[in-house]
């Protein structure tokens, strides 16, 4: 292990780690440009092949670029917010200051996560308490060694304690809960409202990003341009693999609506050489054998299900495409298996969203049509809304909820001689 | 059907483990093409799920290329059946350990017949012919009555051709609990020293209903000569800790036999007439009328000797129902492709528990877990 992370056994190693943490947080400010200096430090050495097969590194890297960050921050901090500057709001000045430290309780699967939510409190100047889940503990060494290399100073390195413990240690997540001045949580349902019912202090924010799921969705003009679909399908095809198709920005369901006389069989003979193309520049290593199962069981579901079903998928579990009409929203197979649905009109299945839906990927041809279909897709709960092939981009607001920001405080002066 | 009816009773007929692993893949496979065949005219899903799979059955070179089902497409409800309502003779039901709802598989008569026949044939292959007092370590309720049948009373119904006479030991209280009747069990084994028996019971109820009240007031049956068999798979011990040895050693001793005439058994409800004894060797044996792929779960190839996997068994005797390849939800290791010290040919394997359960994974969850049965 670095000496960032470390294997705790007991509440008082954490309290005294978070007490460390709360001082160097009053002790020394730093601003978002520091940061990303060190960030775009670790995401060149980020560049390098022995972590080619972390999922989602590329990824990573894109996020810590200063290119990346810096519209980020102004947009949430304010035009002077990069170099930790006051901006004027009116006849006030606001300028963000850190909240103190951020306990971060990241789920255990999508691999990267714990170094995302990490960023966005280190961003704000914080100091962040990373709860390592049991499965990452690994991969995120070896993630976080890049970064002591990158901070030789220790600008970040000292603001950062990342523990890791069983899962079942209430005990532990309590001393986490209590010396925290805000948290972001990310997970399930049963995790969400598990940590969220931990003893935080009263001033505690949280941000919690919990279930969800994505939809992808084409309309005829955009499905139908044969100078277009195997672009589309690539698209599809990698917001699909990427993150293995688990994260909550992962498309479960592709609705196609429907054109008069015009069959989508070329367009579906594309999504299936993309699927085969991503798998073969991305195969997998391993995959829980529930996962398996899983996918064969929604494979023969579906076909005795109704004969008008059509599937495409290889002898193994790589990858599954299901064919059918319908307008709900079928439950996530994951395992990258698309269920692709025609629809009359896209304006059907979005009406019936029921708020669990976070990112809907558009392939659209008809401006106006995209412009009322977001319009009905944000009344329906839908929280991002962007182009298919960038359905992971992490870039807030996620979830309907700015990254940055809510692990500030936003310090208005006004001033006494004006 | 004649044909097919009349090349699957061969099959049966012959020595359950007498063939090489090659003539083993030429007799399957002609006759589960035709079973697929068969099966595609009866049910249009059915077919629409065959005619999808990335090879054509018909051009199949192996068991292992043929289209299998997830054996949780049997939870369906009405069950899946090639058969009219009329020619349903039983349906069986499975015991729902893991998920919350049953499987249910439709046995017309030449299924139930197999069904009856695979299973003699492979006890035989084990305990010999002859019929023999037969003690159930259960209750005569559980044997069921009519048309529908667990997977206890499908099990206790099975060895039944092997039976003299059977006896039940066990009642129920007022609370309907499982009771052990020690007077029954006691006639029983009154004078039965010498005589050849069988006994059979789930390996939970035999160890938490007769095994651990004998146990504790120390009583030993004294009867050399029975051969126990159990089924039901080691999950309802796992909280006592209760390991496979120890079992053998304790349940010997309350027998008074020895440990290797307890025979552990694995059979599933949904792949009828087959069932998968341990052999002197520990492992376990398909018979020449069925067959066990191991898959490995990233490619679904089978796996090579040595080496975990998902289990797929494979039978040729029920044609009522999509159970001739069925995908389990049980992992197992490959001890050998052939050549079993026990002398019995064919693959040889050793279980190793059920699929995990597993997360559905993500930054969010829809269901807190995924059931491998969906």
């Amino acid at each position: 292990m670095t000496e960032l992370q470390y294997d705790v056994n007991s509440p008082a190693e954490i309290s005294s780690a978070a007490a460390r943490l709360h001082r160097v947080v009053s002790d020394v400010e730093i601003s978002p440009d520091d940061v990303i200096t060190v960030f775009e430090s670790w995401a060149k050495s980020l560049d390098a092949r022995e972590l080619d097969d972390i999922p989602g590194i590329v990824f990573l890297r894109m996020w810590l670029r200063r290119g990346n960050l810096e519209p980020i921050i102004s947009r949430e901090l304010g035009s002077n917010g990069l170099h930790g500057g006051w901006t004027a709001y009116g006849r006030a000045n606001c300028k963000a200051f850190p909240i103190g430290v951020v306990g971060h309780w990241p789920s255990g699967n999508v691999e990267i996560q714990p170094i995302l939510s990490m960023t966005c409190a280190l961003l704000g100047g914080n100091a962040a308490l990373v709860r390592i889940p049991t499965d990452l503990v690994e991969l995120t060494r070896r993630l976080m060694n890049k970064l002591v290399q990158s901070d030789p100073a220790e600008l970040l390195t000292q603001r950062i304690f990342m523990a890791s413990f069983e899962r079942s240690r209430r005990d532990l997540h309590e001393a986490m809960a209590q010396a925290v001045d805000g948290a972001m949580i990310w997970g399930g349902k049963e995790a969400v409202l598990q940590v969220r019912s931990l003893p935080f202090p009263h001033w505690a924010r949280v941000a919690a990003f919990g279930p969800r799921i994505s939809v992808a969705a084409m309309d005829a003009g955009a499905w139908g341009n044969p100078y277009e679909q195997e672009s589309w399908c690539r698209r599809i095809a990698r917001d699909v693999w990427q993150f293995d198709q688990q994260a909550c920005s992962s498309p479960q369901v592709l609705f196609l609506e429907k054109q008069t006389g015009q069959s989508n069989a070329q367009f579906i003979a594309h999504l299936r050489s993309a699927f085969e193309t991503e798998n073969q520049a991305h195969p997998r290593r391993t995959i829980p054998a529930a996962l398996t199962s899983a996918i064969c069981h929604a494979r023969a579901s579906w076909l005795l299900q109704d004969t008008a079903h059509q599937a495409f998928f290889p002898n193994g579990p790589n990858w599954t495409l299901l064919l059918g009409s319908g307008l709900d929203v079928p439950l996530p197979i994951q395992g990258r298996t698309l269920t692709v649905l025609e629809v009359d009109s896209l304006f059907d299945p979005v009406m019936k969203f029921d708020g669990n839906v976070q990112t809907l990927g558009l392939g659209m041809s008809d401006l106006e049509k995209e412009r009322k279909l977001v319009q009905l897709a944000g009344t329906r709960g839908v929280d991002r809304i962007v182009k298919l092939g960038r359905m992971h981009a992490f870039a807030p607001p996620w979830d309907g909820v700015d990254l940055i920001r809510p692990m500030v405080r936003m310090v208005r002066h006004v001033c006494s001689t004006d | 059907m004649p044909q097919l009816d009349e090349k699957i009773d061969h099959v049966l007929s012959m020595p359950p483990y007498c063939q090489s692993p090659d003539e083993r893949q030429a007799s399957l496979l002609e006759i589960l093409k035709e079973e697929l065949d068969y099966a595609c005219r009866r049910h249009v899903g059915y077919h629409n799920y065959v005619q999808h799979w990335p090879l054509d059955y018909r051009a199949a070179s192996r068991v292992a290329e043929l289209p299998f089902l997830p054996v949780g497409i049997l939870k369906a409800n009405p069950p899946l059946s090639f058969v009219g309502l009329d020619e349903i003779k039983r349906t069986l039901t499975s015991s729902a350990t893991t998920s919350q709802s049953p499987s249910r598989v439709v046995l017309d008569s030449p299924t139930s017949r197999r069904m009856t026949k695979g299973i003699v044939t492979i006890v035989r292959d084990f305990i010999g012919p002859s019929r023999r007092p037969y003690l159930v370590v259960d209750t005569p309720g559980s044997n069921g009555g009519g048309s529908a049948l667990g997977a206890r009373g499908a099990a206790i119904q099975g060895l039944q051709p092997f039976s003299s006479e059977t006896t039940y030991c066990l009642g129920l209280t007022d609370q309907d609990d499982l009771t052990l009747d020690r007077d029954k069990l006691r006639e029983f084994a009154k004078d039965r020293q010498d005589t050849e028996l069988l006994v059979y019971g789930f390996t939970s109820i035999l160890w938490n209903y007769l095994a651990k009240f004998l146990m504790a007031e120390n009583i030993c049956l004294n009867l050399p000569k029975a051969r126990i068999l159990h089924s039901g798979g080691w999950k309802r011990l796992q909280d006592q800790a209760v390991e496979k040895i120890v079992f053998n050693e304790q349940l010997a001793r309350v027998f008074g036999c020895s440990p290797d005439r307890i025979i552990d058994f694995y059979g599933m409800v949904e792949s009828v007439g087959v069932i998968y004894p341990d052999c002197s060797e520990g492992n376990k044996h398909a018979p020449v009328f069925g067959e066990v792929i191991v898959r490995n779960p990233l490619t679904l190839e089978p796996v090579a000797a040595g080496e975990h996997g998902i289990v797929q068994v494979c039978s040729i005797l029920p044609t009522s129902f999509p159970g001739n390849l069925l995908l389990t939800e049980d992992l197992a290791k490959v001890i050998a492709y052939d050549d079993c010290p026990c002398g019995r040919r064919g693959v040889s394997f050793r279980f190793a528990g059920r699929i995990p359960r597993a997360e559905l994974r993500g930054c969010g969850n829809l269901q807190s877990k995924r059931s491998v049965t969906a």
